[in-house]
């Protein structure tokens, strides 16, 4: 019985991105990723295209954070130390891209300066050749000081600058129209919000393809379907022709895999938890892999385990 | 097209013209014909529930209303695991129905004795996840060849547990030793193939029990399926063969979509998966099996790490969209609280519960959480809704007995609730009220400021 | 456009030409037309001509074309007798202008006279010229400065930059001006001069610090220095906007609408700074001349004016300073610069965490409204020069003599001022008042209108709070969060008996108007409606068309507060949708709205009626007040309010049908809507009106018992809503039916539903 199988007829495509300048784009990277241009959902190979393979960013800090899983610890060991070590440690690990975020405040409790920032986002760019995304700690204002130091250190290397949300994202769409780099635009889980921060960058006349949408995701069992869900959304609007939506999108299911009590506590757990390590990685596995499916182009993660794994899956998918 | 409410109605008792005496006469479990048609119209009811139908009237609803995928149960003492039923590609549209099965595989070569330990530390294995005890539904024996083997093999599992089978052989005489061996239960036989389909579609028959049905094409599937029915098997699972995580991805989406979008009747059957026959990564291969479209999971193995993750992304996937999964309301300790540790007040939404309590725990600040019923939502919506008032807060705060933990009296409630504070102390003599970050991320800071 | 300042413009411009032509020609026959020519501290050669024109001039000889782009922008002066409008001509000499000037510094820098000498100025920061060691001015600003600065105009931090060509009145007035533009954090870029005074003799003597670090920029005591002023302008398109050189017009345009730029022309006025002013004019930045010239009033290339004479001693002012500060507040409004207000400055916290706080009587040092007094707020729209920015006034006597827990009457009287104000605005400010007041701590606002009630705690009280801390709450918040529309706000208090009494009176008449401007405001008398997608987050395929006569069903958005909203915020959830072609008035169907649902439901919603519960009703989200739903055996619908708990007689309570009601899908026969909506003409209109109205929850019957009697009265059935029963009466069909046929409903006289 010959079966004649429905095939959707998507009009949109995916933006390409591309993170990372080498010396021929006036950069120094050794490597660029392009991400996007995608014709259908994630490796239905059938009906459409998948040109660039969805990447992988590895997040180090500009110093060892105190609150990290001890597991993490044991992973990356000395090279927390140093982030541009750390770099090194990633990049063999097998990152696309770094993501280098900043600590709230350094060991003695004190905000991190412009300086600092700036002289930990040389180390980085000196340490590796891969494209290097730079993520303040989350505040406002000192976002904005870092991330501005930040893009001017690295003018031309084509960094991505996060996080930009609804209520700070002038200063960084500002800082990357000044010295040549991308945005990581993050909304809370919310199709119109999305559309609405990429509107308003555009409005910056900060073009779509220096903008990575981040949507946000929770962890497995901590809210993963609704970042999963926005994802599918996000990427079938896309799909639809809705331009907004069209940009590639990073998410980070390293961070919030690893701040879930199943991978950050090993004692005092029930036993049907299973072993710590192996709970804790598929904790992170499984939230990322997952999120690959439902349409995510970069995936942060934490754990080199974990990153082998969701390398191997993509690998598999891509050769389809 | 499908028929709206008010269509289905007219041709309902209450809708007839005059109407049937039988007019909103509730037997269908819902309070009126009205309400009954809304229901099927939105593919929550079913037809048969009303016995007062014409036969012409059914006729014409029959075609709207039969499930575009065939709900399939495997059952045996009282559990009971159902696939499919399903009626939306992406959970966003509506929500997944039928949470895809889990079984554990197991070889009537690994000996009786390992079988039996194995069988029983999984069949009473149970994991807590907010609020809900998630476990294995079932376990899958799969023959080596041997009928004598096979018999005993799933005696020993069914000795060891009482839940549903799923029996893997080829040879349909090994299969008739599995279902005798496996008593009364309701199990499914995996399964059919171009092979050996008239054999397996025969016990099927005989034993009423469902049937999967095997074939590398979905035309060679599809064609299967017709001849099977013709034989008087109705309740089938597809069992397309697939070898890598793509292939099983584009497959199953095939068939979602064929199922729904074209309402192909002879491959509108739930899917099972096999996730280590189609990737060296089994874990990644059961979550994609999780999350597109499989309604039964075969695993190899039995491992707590893995299962327990797998386990809850089921969970989540499957929460419905609309209904947030939502934590029990009470009193919630972070940190063991002691009498001066500040009480603080949420709402049963999980993820906003989530939220606040890692970020309590995550402070290393100890605090008491009460969580205020306020029907699964988060703060924001809940209180626009009316479900997150001073009224309901107080009542959290009295029913909880804080009052009698605590050596003063200060609750702090979220920034985006502000508005509540005045009446709240009115509710809650003795109290201040502070009022908190709007988001659960700056609570560290907050509990900082506050010592 | 003054014929007067096309003459002056176009002389100007054909002298400078001259002149560049002239020190280009000596330039190159000195040192050869390889020498290489650059601001030294850009990478963009020589801005504005590479902005203007794409070349990138590097050497004497690239800058000889140029001269002739520019002599070929020069048009004939107009001649005496012949009127005609000279925007065209006047703004091709201002670019010939800025060609010529700008090729003037490049051979200066070649002469080594750029940036101008100046022995023993010192400045805060600045590009570090060698051989100029003794001391100089800036000249232009180099390519890091722009790119830090650039960061803050593009983020809105700085608002804009103002460029000062001459020299003030005084001293005194110079350094008021400086000031008045700092504390607004506008960059400031002085150049020109007055019989060779310049500004920057007069703020040097006066000891202010100028360079980089104070934000002051002293490019040139000429007038041609002006051009590092558009040199900066032109390289913030090419930087921030993503412009390339040569694209003069969307160079233009970005400056226009992105860069809040102007210019103060200081003194008296000659030629080249026609010429000049042209120039700026073609960026989009208005002049403000402190002399008189003529004005070019309508807008077009500019935003709002092109050309603004202040004769400085005319402005009212009680003194210099006074008039300096005006002049720089009329400049900002010329040009539409925003100001954000960041801080409340009153004597108590504020934020919306205090938005909840009661004040009892216990702790209260005095109320006005509630029992035995009257409080009011009243806000109205008025011409920008009626309303003075900032400026609170108490008319009246203060609370600071009356007893603890005493009262008195107030009035609270605000008036606004913005270019895209509408009075249609007013009613949706004039709630706001009621957030705004209760933000402060200690400060309870209860009400509106004139059944307004607010309360000042003791302990407000004790920390200072006065009357006139009302006014500076209600400023501060308009600006901060209604800037979009707000340009100006003015709050007078009264608490004087008879003023209250009068301008009470004139709040009642404005309150009357309003109500009736509402029920005026039909859906056949507007073009468009409006979408709400607010509620998408949770009812992902949920659009709300809201109209005048249909408010959304949460009850929070009517027509106007969507209009508003889309003004403040045009990327928001509000958005218009134009009606478009009308398909059925009766059932509500026009192609603007169906087109707009189904695009913004993802293609869910193919069809939607405005008036009709039967045929293709409109979605809900889940926040609706109440559920309107078909009981097919009455003939009719019933409506059942939020707050009522009980059965129905669909055999369902509000929260059970609140499932089938919401998450975006559209099930004829059931509806969640605003309680508003109840009243409006419109309501299901296409399936027969309020008299529909079988069974309505009480507790709907007591809070809109008001509004039902004007309904009634539409309707000329004055007893009909004795004949709708509610859960009192009966919860089910056949009780309903019962009643219905003992009080004669007409539903069941009417025509059948389906």
């Amino acid at each position: 019985m010959p079966v004649e199988i429905p095939k959707e007829k998507w009009t949109g495509k995916v933006r390409l991105v591309t993170l990372g300048a080498t010396a021929a784009e006036g950069g120094t990277r050794t490597r660029r990723v392009t991400v996007g241009g995608g014709t259908t959902l994630p490796f239905l190979f059938f009906e459409g295209d998948m040109p660039h393979k969805p990447v992988i960013g590895i997040e180090i800090r500009d110093r060892k954070p105190d609150d990290w899983s001890p597991l993490l610890g044991l992973a990356w060991g000395e090279a927390m130390n140093d982030p541009g070590d750390w770099a090194k440690a990633a990049e063999q690990a097998g990152a696309d891209a770094i993501v280098l975020a900043f600590n709230l405040a350094d060991a003695d409790g004190k905000a991190p300066t412009a300086a600092h920032a700036k002289a930990t986002v040389r180390k980085v760019l000196q340490a590796t050749g891969l494209p290097v995304i730079v993520n303040g700690p989350g505040q406002a204002d000192l976002d904005n000081e870092l991330l501005v130091a930040a893009a001017e250190e690295g003018a031309g290397e084509r960094l991505v600058l996060g996080l930009c949300e609804d209520r700070n994202y002038r200063t960084i769409v500002a800082a990357a129209l000044g010295h040549g780099h991308l945005v990581q635009a993050r909304t809370a889980m919310d199709v119109n919000l999305a559309k609405q921060l990429n509107i308003l960058i555009t409005d910056m006349q900060l073009p779509l393809d220096r903008v990575l949408m981040d949507p946000t995701t929770g962890a497995l069992g901590y809210g993963i379907e609704y970042g999963y869900s926005v994802m599918e959304r996000l990427r079938i609007a896309a799909l639809q022709g809705d331009s907004m939506t069209q940009c590639p999108m990073i998410v980070t299911p390293g961070e919030e895999a690893w701040k879930a009590k199943e991978s950050k506590v090993g004692e005092g757990v029930p036993k049907a938890w299973g072993d710590w390590q192996e709970r804790a990685i598929n904790w992170e596995l499984v939230t990322a892999s997952s999120l690959v499916e439902s349409g995510a182009d970069i995936v942060v993660l934490r754990h080199p385990e974990s990153v082998k794994r969701v390398h191997a899956m993509i690998d598999a998918m891509m050769a389809g | 097209m499908a028929l709206s409410g008010i269509e289905i109605y007219k041709l309902l008792p209450g809708g007839l013209k005059p109407p049937h005496p039988k007019a909103n006469c509730k037997e269908c479990g819902f309070p009126t014909c009205l309400a009954f048609a809304m229901k099927l119209a939105a593919k929550q009811a079913e037809l048969a529930s009303c016995q007062y139908v014409s036969e012409e009237a059914q006729e014409k609803l029959a075609a709207a209303a039969a499930p575009p995928i065939r709900l399939i149960k495997v059952s045996s003492n009282g559990h009971e695991v159902a696939a499919g039923n399903e009626t939306v590609m992406y959970r966003h549209e509506k929500t997944f129905f039928h949470p895809a099965g889990v079984f554990v595989r197991i070889n009537d070569s690994d000996g009786l004795d390992a079988i039996r330990e194995l069988v029983s530390t999984a069949d009473e294995y149970k994991v807590n996840y907010v609020g809900m005890d998630l476990a294995v539904d079932g376990f899958a024996i799969k023959s080596t060849g041997d009928a004598a083997t096979f018999s005993a093999g799933v005696e020993a599992v069914r000795g060891a547990t009482k839940r549903p089978l799923i029996l893997i052989s080829a040879d349909a005489a090994v299969m008739e030793a599995g279902l005798k061996a496996a008593g009364d239960s309701k199990s499914l036989i995996c399964g059919a193939s171009p092979e050996n389909w008239e054999a397996m579609a025969a016990l099927a028959k005989s034993h009423k029990a469902p049937l999967t049905v095997g074939g590398s094409t979905l035309d060679e599937m599809a064609e299967l399926t017709d001849k099977i029915k013709a034989a008087g098997v109705e309740d089938m699972v597809l069992n397309p063969v697939v070898t890598t995580l793509p292939e099983a991805l584009g497959v199953w989406t095939q068939l979602r979509r064929l199922a729904l979008r074209k309402t192909f009747r002879p491959l509108g059957y739930p899917i099972i998966a096999f996730p280590s026959q189609f990737s060296a990564d089994s874990q990644i291969a059961a979550v994609q099996a999780i999350a597109k479209y499989a309604g039964f999971i075969v695993l190899d193995r039995f491992n707590p790490a893995d299962l327990y993750p797998l386990l809850v992304f089921r969970q989540n996937i499957y929460t419905d969209p609309q209904k947030p999964i939502q934590v029990s309301p009470g009193l919630y300790e972070i940190n063991n609280p002691g009498p001066d540790s500040p009480v603080m007040v949420t709402t049963n939404f999980s993820i906003t519960y989530f939220s606040v309590s890692n970020e309590v725990e995550g402070s290393g600040r100890k605090g008491w959480l009460l969580v205020a019923d306020a029907e699964g939502m988060s703060v924001l919506t809940a209180w626009a809704a009316g479900k997150f008032d001073a009224e309901r807060i107080a009542k959290t705060v009295k029913s909880t007995g804080i009052e009698s933990k605590v050596n003063h009296r200060r609750l702090t409630i979220p920034g985006h609730v502000a508005v509540l504070s005045g009446e709240l102390e009115d509710e809650l003599p003795g109290w201040e009220i502070k009022v908190g970050p709007r988001e659960a991320v700056n609570l560290p800071q907050y509990l900082k400021l506050m010592e | 456009m003054s014929k007067y300042i096309a003459t002056r413009a176009i002389r100007g411009a054909t002298g400078l030409v001259g002149e560049a032509e002239r020190m280009l020609s000596q330039a190159i026959a000195d040192k050869g037309p390889e020498t290489p020519v650059q601001f030294p501290n850009t990478a963009y050669y020589l801005p504005t001509i590479l902005g203007l024109t794409g070349r990138e001039v590097s050497t004497l000889g690239d800058l000889v074309p140029l001269m002739e782009r520019a002599r070929s922008l020069l048009h004939p002066v107009p001649a005496s007798q012949l009127w005609k409008p000279y925007l065209g001509e006047t703004l091709d000499a201002g670019v010939g202008t800025l060609l010529a000037a700008e090729t003037i510094e490049a051979v200066r820098f070649v002469n080594g006279e750029q940036p101008e000498r100046w022995p023993g100025f010192e400045m805060g920061g600045g590009t570090d010229y060698p051989h100029l060691k003794d001391g100089h001015l800036n000249g232009p600003i180099d390519d890091i400065q722009l790119r830090s600065w650039g960061i803050q105009l593009v983020d809105g931090r700085m608002p804009g930059f103002a460029a000062i060509v001459g020299c003030a009145k005084s001293n005194e007035v110079a350094v008021e001006l400086v000031r008045q533009l700092q504390q607004r954090n506008i960059l400031i870029f002085l150049s020109g001069n007055v019989n060779g005074r310049s500004i920057i003799h007069q703020l040097q003597e006066e000891g202010v610090e100028m360079g980089y670090d104070t934000y002051i920029v002293p490019f040139g005591t000429d007038t041609i220095s002006a051009i590092y002023a558009l040199g900066f302008a032109t390289r913030s398109a090419l930087t921030f906007g993503g412009m390339k050189g040569g694209m003069p017009r969307e160079i233009f345009l970005y400056n226009k609408f992105r860069v809040f730029a102007f210019v103060l022309a200081l003194g008296e006025v000659d030629d080249l700074k026609y010429a000049a002013a042209a120039g700026a004019i073609s960026y989009g930045f208005p002049v403000i001349a402190d002399t008189v010239i003529p004005e070019i009033r309508p807008s077009g290339v500019t935003q709002y004016e092109h050309v603004i004479s202040m004769p400085f001693d005319e402005i009212q002012a009680e003194n210099d300073l006074e008039r300096a500060k005006k002049m720089v507040q009329k400049a900002i409004e010329v040009r539409g610069v925003k100001i954000r207000v960041t801080e409340v400055p009153i004597p108590v916290p504020y934020g919306s965490a205090f938005e909840g706080e009661v004040v009892r009587k216990n702790d209260m040092r005095v109320e006005f409204g509630g029992k035995h007094t009257r409080a009011f707020e009243y806000l109205y729209m008025a011409d920008s020069d009626q309303v003075e920015d900032g400026k609170v006034s108490i008319v009246g006597p203060t609370f600071a003599d009356l007893p603890e827990q005493g009262a008195m009457d107030m009035g609270i009287v605000i008036k606004v001022a913005g270019r895209k104000m509408q009075t249609d605005f007013e009613p949706v400010l004039e709630r706001q008042v009621h957030y705004f007041i209760n933000g402060a701590s200690g400060i309870q606002h209860i009400g509106q209108r004139d059944i307004a009630w607010i309360r000042i705690s003791k302990a407000a009280a004790d920390r200072g709070f006065n009357l006139e801390h009302f006014g500076k709450i209600l400023i501060a918040r308009f600006h901060a969060d209604f800037g979009a529309i707000v340009d100006k706000v003015e709050v007078t208090i009264y608490t004087d008996p008879d003023k209250l009494k009068f301008w009470l009176e004139k709040a009642r008449t404005a309150y009357d108007f309003r109500n009736r401007r509402l029920a005026d405001l039909t859906d056949e008398a507007v073009t468009e409606f409006y979408s709400c997608t607010l509620c998408q987050s949770f009812a992902p395929n949920h659009v709300c068309v809201v109209t005048p006569q249909r408010l959304g069903l949460c009850g929070a958005y009517n027509w106007l507060d969507c209009k508003a909203s889309f003004q403040i915020n045009p990327t928001g959830p509000n958005q218009p949708i134009n009606k478009g072609t009308t398909i059925d008035p009766v059932k509500g169907y026009w192609s603007g709205p169906i087109e707009f649902t189904r695009q913004a439901s993802h293609g869910f919603v193919q069809d939607v009626s405005l008036y009709s519960i039967m045929e293709n009703p409109m979605t809900a989200c889940g926040c609706f007040e109440c559920i309107v739903m078909l009981i097919p055996e009455a003939n009719g619908v019933m409506v059942v309010s939020r707050e009522d708990p009980s059965m129905t007689p669909a055999g369902m309570t509000f929260s059970t049908l609140a499932g089938m009601a919401g998450g975006g899908l559209q099930t004829p026969g059931v509806m969640g809507v605003g309680k508003y909506y109840l009243t409006s003409p419109k309501f299901i209109s296409a399936d027969g009106g309020f008299k529909r109205v079988v069974w309505m929850s009480s507790i709907l019957k007591q809070t809109m018992a008001d509004e039902f009697v004007q309904v009634l009265e539409r309707e000329e059935a004055p007893g009909f809503l004795d004949q709708v029963a509610d859960e009192t009466i009966c919860t089910d069909v056949d009780g309903l039916l019962t009643h219905m046929t003992e009080v004669g409903h007409p539903a069941l006289e009417m025509d059948p539903m389906f």
